[in-house]
C-alpha cells in the first residue's frame, strides 16, 4: 500500500505538473499577458463516481485495474490508493479478495463508489509424481516372481537366473524395501500351506541375500492358500499360486 | 463225586467271610453279549399345558432325544415302540411294559416338566427296567428361569448324567464347545457353537485373516493365529472378558497353537529361526523352547492329552508332509505314517489314537480325496473313517473320546460335520459361509 | 444356581453287623496278605512283542479298538425266558464246627494260595458258547449270582443267602463293567500263534470313585501274552463311573474272566 502511495503521489506529481503545464500552455495559448481569472465557480450539481475493477476475480499475485470516473468532483479519493484524480485507471496487485471505495467530493456533496476484487487462492500445483509412487511402479515392474515346483520350496535353476536379475535391480535400489509373500496352490491343507509358503518366502530371501541384498530390506510372510491369484482348479492356476511374490514396501 | 462237590463247597464256604467291610462280588467276563444299552427315552410328561410350556417342553424334548441319540453308547427304541401311556412320575411306570418286547428296553428314561411363576421344573428319572424291585438308577430335579436357552440347558444337562452314569464314568459332552473359523462375516473369523451346531456366534472381529482355534483346558482362552502387523502371530481371545488379551509376540510367523491338557503349555509352529519349526512356550507366553530343528516346513502339533509327555505333528522333512512323533522336549522321534499326503493330527483323550487326514495317494494328476483316519499309535494299525470322496480334514476328539468333528466339502463348501469315533452317525453343523478347522473344548 | 437335586427312593439299609467273623475273617486276611501276588507293572512295550512288524507297516485291520458298537449277541430278551441261571441248586451248607451261618450279604475272599491247593480250578469248557451267562440279561437275576460248571459238575457253586445282591440291584453297572473290559480288551497283544486258550481270571476291585484297584491274575490261562493282555485290558481302564450312591460298601470285588478265540 505504501509503495503505491508512493507511486501514486509521483505520479500525482507528474500529472499535476502536467496539468500546470498544459493549464500554462493553454493558458499562454489564449492570453499571454494574464492568467484568466479563474472563473467563478458554478453552483455545481453533486458529484458522479464510478469504479471498476477489470478482472473482478482473480488468483492471488495476479494485477487487476481500477477504472474510475467522476464528474464535477473536487476530491476523489480512492481508499486504499489515496487522493486520486478525478478520473484515471491503476493498476493494483491485491493479496486478498479487497473492496476498493472511491468518495467524490465538491462543495455540493459526496459520491461514492465501490469495486470489489475478489481474490481465489492459489490453485493447487500440478500433483508432481511423488518419488514413492514411481518407485513402486519401478519395482513391480523389475521384480520377478519366483515360481515353485508342487510341494517344493527349492528355487530352481531356472528361478535363480529371474533372482539373479532382481537381484541387479535392488542393487541399482539399495534404498528400496519389500516383502516376500510365500503362496500355494489351493490342494493341501491350510496349515500345511501356511508353514510352507513360509518356507518359499524364506528360501526366496536366503537367495537374494547370497546374491548380495541386505537381509534388513527383506521381511517375509506367508499367506498359505489363504490369498490366491486364481481360483481355478486346473494345473494351470495351481502353477501360478505356487510363488514366491515380491511387493514394494513404502 | 458227591463228595467231591461237598469238600469243594465247604472249602469255599469256609471263605465265605463277612467282614466290617461289606464289600460285594461281581463276577462276569468276556464274550458274554456287550451290545449297547437299548434306552427308551419317551417325551417328558407336560404338567402344565399352556402354549408357554409347550414350546420349552419341545425345545427339551428335540435336544434331550438328540443328545442320547448322538451319544454313541445307547441303541435308542424305536418310538414306534413305546407303550401308549407315557409315564410322568415312577406311580405311573409299567416297568413291564417297556422291559418286555416290543420295546425290549433295557433302561428307561421319564419325567414332568412345567412352567410355574416363571420357572421351569424339570423332573427326571432313570429306571431299569429288568429291576423292578429297585429299578431308580438315577433321579434329578432342575430348576431354572423358564427359557429356550435353559430348556436347552436342562435337556444337556439331564442327558450328561444320564450318560455318565451308563457310560462307565466318562461325562457326556451335551455341554461341551465347537471352536472354528467362518468366513460368513466377510473374512475368516474365530466363531464358536454348541457341540451340535447350536448358538454359532462370533468371536473375533479382526478384519483379517484367523484361523486355528484352540480353546485352553479350562475353557477361559481361544489361542489361535492371526495376521497383525508383525506377520502371523499367536494371539489370545478372552472369552471371559470379550475380546483380545496379551500374549507374546515371537519373531517370524507363528501357526497352529495347542494346548497341553494341563493347561501348562503351548506348542506352536514359528519361522523366527528362518524356517518353520516347533516350539513349546508356557501358557503365560514365557520359556520358549525349540523342539524340532530340520528343514521343511513343521506345523500342527498336538499333545498327548493323558501324558502331556508326547506331541504328535507334521514334518515336510523328506518331501510330502508325514505325521510324527516326539517326546516333548524333542527327543525320541518316530514317524507314524509312511506314504502319501498326511496332515491335522489330533490326539485321543485316553492316549491311544491319532485322528489325522490322509490322503493316501497323492500326487499331480492323482487329485485322491483327503479322508479321515484313526491310527492306534502302539501298533501302526489305522482305520478309515469317511469314504465319500471329497475333502475331510481337521479331525479333532470330543472329550469323551467317542465322537470327531472336522471339516468336509462334501456339500460343495466347506462345512463343519461331527461322526462317531468309528466313522457312522455324520451330521452337518454348520451351513452358513464356509467353515473349517473346528475345535472341540477340553470339557 | 442349578438346583440339581438326587431324588432317592426311600429304602431301608440292609446291613448286619458280623461281629463273630471278624476273627476268622482277620485271619484269613492276614493268610491273604501274606500271600499276595505282586500285580504285574504297566506293560510298556505295547505291540512291541506282538505280530506287529516293523513301525512303517500300516496293515488295513477290519476291526480297532475303537468304542464300536460290538457283536450282537443274541438278545435274550426278545423272549421271555428269565434266564437260565436257574441251572444252579442251591446247596445248604454242611454243617461243621468251624462253619458260621452265613448271614444274607457275605462276602467271599479267596487267598490266592488256597486257590491252587484247596480248589481245583474251574475247568474251561470247550463249548463256551453254551455258557451263556445272563449277569443282568433276561430277567431279573434269581438265585445266587455267580454260577460256573467246574469240573464234570453242572450246576455251580452257590453262595448260600445270595451272594450279595449288587448284581442284582445294579445290574446295569455290571454291565458297563463287562461293556468296558471288553472294549479296552485289544486282542491282538496276544502271541498270534494261539487259537484258542484256557480262561484267565483276573480279580479286581472297584473302589467307590470308580477305579479298578488291586488288579492280578487270579488264575493264569497259561499263556503269558494272554495274561497280560488281560491285565492290561484292565490298567488302561481309569474308571468304571462311581459305584451307585445306594450301594454302601467301600469297593466291589470282581473276578473277571477272558475267553479267547481267535
Amino acid at each position: 500500500m505504501e509503495e503505491q502511495l508512493k507511486l501514486t503521489r509521483s505520479q500525482w506529481f507528474k500529472v499535476v505538473v502536467a496539468l500546470a503545464v498544459v493549464l500554462a500552455v493553454s493558458a499562454c495559448g489564449k492570453k499571454k499577458a494574464a492568467p484568466p481569472p479563474p472563473p467563478p465557480p458554478p453552483s455545481a450539481p453533486a458529484p458522479t463516481a464510478s469504479l471498476t475493477a477489470n478482472p473482478n476475480a482473480l488468483n492471488a499475485g495476479q494485477a487487476t485495474t481500477l477504472i474510475w470516473k467522476t464528474d464535477y468532483a473536487t476530491s476523489v479519493t480512492i481508499d486504499q490508493l489515496g487522493k486520486v484524480d478525478p478520473s484515471g485507471s491503476s493498476t493494483v496487485t491485491p493479496t486478498e479478495s479487497t473492496t476498493y471505495h472511491l468518495l467524490a467530493k465538491n462543495d455540493s456533496g459526496t459520491q461514492e463508489a465501490t469495486a470489489r476484487v475478489t481474490v481465489m487462492p492459489a490453485p493447487a500445483p500440478p500433483p508432481a509424481v511423488t518419488s514413492d509412487e514411481t518407485q513402486a511402479q519401478m519395482f513391480a515392474q523389475n521384480m520377478k516372481d519366483v515360481f515353485f515346483d508342487y510341494d517344493s520350496y527349492d528355487v530352481t535353476q531356472q528361478y535363480q537366473q529371474v533372482l539373479a536379475a532382481d537381484a541387479r535391480f535392488l542393487k541399482q535400489h539399495p534404498n528400496m524395501k519389500f516383502t516376500v509373500e510365500g503362496h500355494c496352490d489351493e490342494r493341501g491343507s491350510t496349515e500345511y500351506n501356511l508353514a510352507l509358503g513360509d518356507n518359499r518366502a524364506n528360501s526366496t530371501k536366503q537367495a537374494l541375500v547370497s546374491l548380495g541384498i541386505s537381509g534388513d530390506r527383506i521381511r517375509t510372510i506367508s499367506y498359505g492358500k489363504e490369498k490366491p491369484f486364481c481360483t481355478e482348479s486346473t494345473e494351470a492356476c495351481w502353477a501360478q499360486n505356487r510363488r514366491a511374490h515380491f511387493v514394494y514396501q513404502r | 463225586m458227591k463228595r467231591y462237590m461237598a469238600i469243594q463247597l465247604t472249602l469255599f464256604l469256609l471263605f465265605a467271610i463277612t467282614g466290617a467291610f461289606a464289600q460285594d462280588w461281581i463276577r462276569t467276563g468276556t464274550g458274554l453279549g456287550v451290545e449297547k444299552i437299548r434306552l427308551a427315552a419317551p417325551d417328558f410328561k407336560q404338567v402344565t399345558t399352556d402354549s408357554g410350556t409347550q414350546n420349552l417342553a419341545m425345545t427339551f424334548n428335540t435336544t434331550l432325544s438328540n443328545d442320547l441319540q448322538s451319544a454313541g453308547i445307547f441303541d435308542m427304541v424305536s418310538r414306534s415302540f413305546y407303550p401308549l401311556s407315557v409315564p410322568g412320575a415312577p406311580q405311573e411306570v409299567h416297568l413291564s411294559d417297556w422291559g418286555s418286547p416290543p420295546p425290549s428296553a433295557n433302561m428307561l428314561a421319564f419325567g414332568n416338566l412345567g412352567v410355574q411363576a416363571g420357572s421351569l421344573n424339570v423332573q427326571g428319572w432313570l429306571y431299569d427296567t429288568k429291576n423292578p424291585q429297585s429299578p431308580q438308577v438315577l433321579g434329578k430335579q432342575y430348576r431354572e428361569a423358564a427359557t429356550d436357552e435353559n430348556a436347552r440347558l436342562v435337556a444337556h444337562r439331564f442327558a450328561d448324567e444320564i450318560i455318565f452314569r451308563l457310560g462307565g464314568g466318562i461325562h457326556g459332552i451335551a455341554e461341551t464347545k465347537l471352536y472354528f473359523v467362518s468366513s460368513r462375516s466377510g473374512t475368516k473369523e474365530i466363531w464358536q457353537m454348541d457341540y451340535d451346531g447350536a448358538n454359532q456366534k462370533q468371536l473375533t472381529h479382526l478384519g483379517d485373516i484367523a484361523l486355528s482355534p484352540h480353546v485352553s483346558p479350562d475353557g477361559s482362552r481361544v489361542a489361535f493365529s492371526g495376521v497383525t502387523k508383525d506377520g502371523w502371530q499367536i494371539l489370545m481371545y478372552s472369552l471371559e472378558l470379550g475380546r483380545l488379551v496379551n500374549f507374546t509376540r515371537f519373531g517370524g510367523d507363528n501357526y497352529s497353537p495347542a494346548w497341553s491338557s494341563d493347561g501348562q503349555n503351548i506348542a506352536f509352529s514359528s519361522s523366527r529361526s528362518g524356517n518353520t519349526e516347533i516350539y513349546t512356550v508356557s501358557s503365560s507366553g514365557g520359556n520358549a523352547h525349540r523342539l524340532t530343528e530340520n528343514k521343511g516346513p513343521d506345523v500342527s502339533p498336538t499333545w498327548n492329552p493323558k501324558t502331556n509327555a508326547q506331541i504328535a505333528w507334521v514334518s515336510g522333512r523328506t518331501g510330502l508332509p508325514q505325521i510324527y512323533t516326539m517326546a516333548s522336549d524333542g527327543t525320541n522321534v518316530g514317524r507314524a505314517t509312511d506314504q502319501g499326503y498326511a496332515v491335522s493330527p489330533s490326539w485321543s483323550p485316553n492316549g491311544q489314537f491319532l485322528a489325522f487326514a490322509w490322503v493316501r495317494h497323492y500326487g499331480p494328476g492323482a487329485p485322491g480325496a483327503s479322508d479321515i483316519y484313526v491310527m492306534d499309535i502302539a501298533s501302526k494299525q489305522w482305520v478309515q473313517l469317511t469314504h465319500d470322496g471329497g475333502r475331510n480334514d481337521f479331525p479333532s476328539w470330543s472329550p469323551d473320546g467317542r465322537h470327531i468333528v472336522f471339516q468336509s466339502n462334501r456339500t460343495g463348501k466347506v462345512q463343519i460335520w461331527s461322526m462317531l469315533a468309528d466313522g457312522s452317525e455324520t451330521r452337518q453343523l454348520t451351513t452358513a459361509g464356509e467353515n473349517s478347522q473346528p475345535n472341540w473344548s477340553f470339557k | 444356581m442349578a438346583a440339581d437335586i438326587d431324588i432317592f427312593p426311600t429304602e431301608g439299609n440292609v446291613r448286619g453287623p458280623l461281629i463273630g467273623s471278624v476273627a476268622l475273617h482277620g485271619a484269613l486276611f492276614a493268610l491273604a496278605l501274606f500271600g499276595y501276588l505282586i500285580p504285574s507293572g504297566r506293560g510298556e512295550s505295547w505291540g512291541g512283542t506282538s505280530g506287529g512288524g516293523g513301525a512303517m507297516s500300516a496293515t488295513l485291520v477290519s476291526s480297532i479298538p475303537l468304542p464300536t458298537p460290538p457283536t450282537q449277541t443274541q438278545n435274550v430278551l426278545a423272549n421271555q425266558s428269565k434266564g437260565l441261571a436257574q441251572s444252579k441248586p442251591k446247596e445248604t451248607p454242611k454243617e461243621e464246627p468251624k462253619a458260621i451261618p452265613i448271614p444274607e450279604r457275605d462276602t467271599k475272599r479267596k487267598g490266592p494260595h488256597d486257590t491252587t491247593q484247596k480248589k481245583p480250578p474251574p475247568k474251561e469248557i470247550a463249548k463256551a458258547e453254551d455258557n451263556k451267562i445272563p449277569f443282568g440279561e433276561g430277567g431279573p437275576v434269581s438265585g445266587p449270582y455267580g454260577s460256573f460248571t467246574s469240573g464234570s459238575t453242572k450246576g455251580g457253586l452257590s453262595f448260600t443267602g445270595g451272594t450279595g445282591d449288587f448284581g442284582s440291584r445294579f445290574g446295569w453297572y455290571v454291565d458297563g463293567v463287562r461293556r468296558k473290559v471288553s472294549e479296552n480288551w485289544l486282542k491282538y497283544e496276544i502271541d498270534p500263534n494261539i487259537d484258542t486258550a484256557r480262561r484267565v481270571y483276573i480279580y479286581f476291585e472297584i473302589a467307590r470313585a470308580g477305579q479298578p484297584e488291586n488288579l492280578r491274575v487270579e488264575q493264569s490261562s497259561g499263556i503269558p501274552s494272554l495274561d497280560q493282555s488281560a491285565l492290561r485290558a484292565l490298567q488302561r481302564i481309569d474308571t468304571f463311573g462311581p459305584l451307585p450312591p445306594e450301594y454302601a460298601g467301600r469297593y466291589v470285588a470282581v473276578e473277571f474272566w477272558f475267553d479267547y478265540r481267535r
